[in-house]
């Protein structure tokens, strides 16, 4: 495994330490190991299906491992008492793929929710705070809204916002940018090294989008049918010598394959297939 | 557009050269000994299309049923284009490639999902006393705002639907009774018989299957689309109990409205049958209201509240469960919120009949 070596010494917000993870007696994730440190961008990359969800559902304690553990901050979630992982997940914000927002309640309500459960501030307060947030994240005309009276990445830009209700010292984004225009993906980008660069936010990202990681990410981490591929800052994940890697990288498509009985019955150019170059 | 649908039609038909290629080495294969080798030409085809692709994959396919390898030769690099992606496994029916489980696999597998129901019902209840009785004495009360919402919703909007079956329901019960009591003179007793079925079982039954059809459906349905989204999975990240937001507000909401209703339902139904025995048999409304007096147990009436209160917490839990333990998307709340009007009013059923035997023999 080409691992690139970790030449941050500075301290690991996440850190993941052999993670194995099945889903029906499947194997979804292998004996992961990776870092977030305090105060860096960290995202990871892998191709569809290939268990970074799955990661990160991890990291936010939203499922056990099957072995392994997870640490935020020193602190493992999964063998926390109540209380204590109410404080963990405090300060933690995620933003799922879809936005998850509550879908009977208004973009404002969304945002206060946690504001009024995990503070002392009284519900005006809660509100002004929601407002803000959505300010931030460029929807303030859209505060009485509801979800479902709102486009994709408008419902994106709320999850990011509903994220940052409790200034949360970790932050979490599944797939932040995908179906987004560019100019909204462009701001999204530049809100997240604003967090990171203001609010010293330790920022973990699942993302596909070459422009963006080149433009935030510090780290990456490489996943491939659930194991690491590679692990480091950016630019020595992206030398890193793997074919995977390098396709990823420069964009270049998988080789369609023929599969099974098939290969063994298809003779292109007097070359059984999958032989030859074909 | 006409030639569009034509050139759509072509694309989807096996060309004649190839059917007769594949009619001819069929026969050829079906002569051939296991163990030997066919080649099938493919160098006078220039391009295939999908459906010519899978047609000469069965050819590969009945070769390998009789032991035969089949090879195609000489094909050509846009003919090759239509074989990516088709393999001899497409052909396996779903339930070929699963396969069949035995009768003691079958048993065994229906044993641990009735286990994993059990415990994650268990795991319900533990959830619910905890909100309910421990969790407020630690600065986390009930949310009861939300519980409101949830008794306006069942509750209250359930009003109209309950008062119209259950006076229909007494109405009819008189019209049944009308039938055979006159017979001996005895029609004043309309009244005993509307009064004592209504408050002993009609009323708790009829409310539970409404409240079933129409609220424990809307649950199950609203909590399955919570954790499709991925609402739910949201609010655990926020440190925000499910168990207290949403499961504790709709138990509580049912065992307050259910009884409600009830009570409801005993009067609208006895009203029903008044109407008729009053109405249309003439059995002076004094008399029939005296009767129904004379009629009313006490005993008939907690019985039949404590019956209420067993079916709210039955149609709560089933609801809730079948709402949180949504697989398969929107297709999984559909099937996860039939199930759950199917069993609560089974469940609801099963416990009037298990009440009832105990009730008659403590009586």
């Amino acid at each position: 495994m080409p691992t690139a070596a970790a030449s941050s010494s500075s301290h690991s917000a996440v850190q993941v330490d052999g993670l194995v993870a099945e889903y029906d007696g499947r194997a979804v994730l292998d004996r992961v190991s990776m870092q977030a440190h305090q105060g860096e961008i960290t995202v990871v990359l892998g191709e569809s299906g290939c268990g970074k969800t799955t990661l990160l559902r991890h990291i936010v304690g939203l499922l056990t491992p099957k072995a392994g553990q997870v640490l935020i901050n020193g602190r493992n979630l999964h063998a926390a008492g109540e209380e204590e992982r109410e404080r963990i997940l405090r300060d933690i914000g995620m933003s799922f793929q879809g936005g998850a927002l509550f879908s009977s309640l208004t973009l404002e309500e969304n945002i206060a929710l946690p504001i009024i459960e995990h503070t002392q501030v009284d519900r005006e307060t809660a509100t002004l705070l929601a407002r803000m947030k959505l300010c931030v994240v460029g929807l303030e005309h859209a505060a009485r809204l509801l979800p479902a009276e709102i486009s994709g990445g408008m419902r994106k830009r709320a999850a990011v916002a509903r994220a940052l209700a409790l200034d949360p010292g970790l932050l979490l984004f599944d797939e932040l940018s995908a179906g987004l225009d560019p100019v909204t993906a462009r701001e999204l980008d530049e809100l997240i090294l604003r967090l990171k660069e203001h609010l010293g936010m330790t920022i973990v990202i699942v993302t596909h989008e070459l422009g963006s990681i080149q433009m935030i990410a510090d780290r990456a981490v490489m996943l491939d049918a659930g194991r690491i591929l590679a692990t480091g800052p950016l630019e020595e994940v992206r030398q890193t010598d793997h074919p995977k890697i390098r396709a990823f990288f420069d964009r270049r498509p998988r080789a369609r394959t023929l599969h099974g009985d098939l290969r063994d019955s298809l003779i292109v150019n007097g070359e059984r297939y999958g032989t030859g170059s074909g | 557009m006409e030639q569009d649908r034509a050139a759509i039609v072509h694309a989807l038909r096996v060309s004649d050269h190839i059917l007769s290629l594949v009619r001819q080495h069929t026969e050829q294969i079906e002569q051939l000994r296991p163990g030997t080798r066919h080649f099938l030409d493919l160098g006078q085809v220039p391009h295939l299309n999908g459906l010519e692709a899978a047609t000469l994959l069965r050819l590969v396919q009945r070769g390998k049923s009789r032991g035969v390898t089949v090879q195609f030769t000489g094909v050509r690099q846009q003919a090759h284009q239509a074989f990516i992606g088709l393999d001899l496994s497409l052909l396996d029916s779903p339930e070929q490639r699963r396969g069949r489980l035995s009768l003691l696999e079958s048993v065994g597998a229906h044993t641990l999902t009735a286990v994993a129901t059990g415990r994650r019902l268990i795991e319900m209840i533990g959830e619910l006393a905890y909100w309910l009785c421990i969790a407020p004495w630690r600065g986390k009360g009930i949310k009861w705002d939300r519980t409101y919402e949830q008794i306006v919703k069942i509750g209250v909007d359930g009003i109209p639907i309950v008062t119209f079956l259950s006076f229909l329901v007494g109405a009819v019960l008189a019209l049944n009774a009308a039938s055979q009591l006159r017979q001996f003179g005895a029609a004043i007793y309309i009244a005993n018989l509307v009064a004592v079925s209504m408050t002993r079982e009609m009323a708790p039954l009829i409310t539970a299957i409404i409240v079933a059809g129409r609220s424990g459906s809307a649950i199950t349905a609203e909590l399955g689309t919570m954790v499709v989204s991925e609402e739910i999975d949201a609010m655990r990240t926020m440190a925000l109990s499910p168990g207290r937001f949403l499961l504790l507000p709709r138990m509580l909401a049912l065992l307050c409205a259910v009884p409600s209703l009830t009570m409801l339902s005993n009067v609208t139904g006895i009203f029903g049958g008044y109407w008729i025995g009053v109405l249309v048999l003439g059995l002076g409304s004094r008399n029939y209201l005296q009767q129904t007096g004379q009629a009313l147990l006490m005993s008939d009436l907690v019985t039949g509240m404590i019956k209420s209160l067993v079916f709210a917490g039955l149609i709560g839990l089933v609801a809730c469960y079948r709402g949180f333990y949504v697989h398969g998307g929107a297709e999984g709340v559909g099937t996860n919120t039939t199930a759950s009007v199917v069993a609560s009013i089974v469940l609801c059923i099963l416990a009037d009949a298990v009440f009832t035997t105990i009730f008659f023999y403590l009586s």
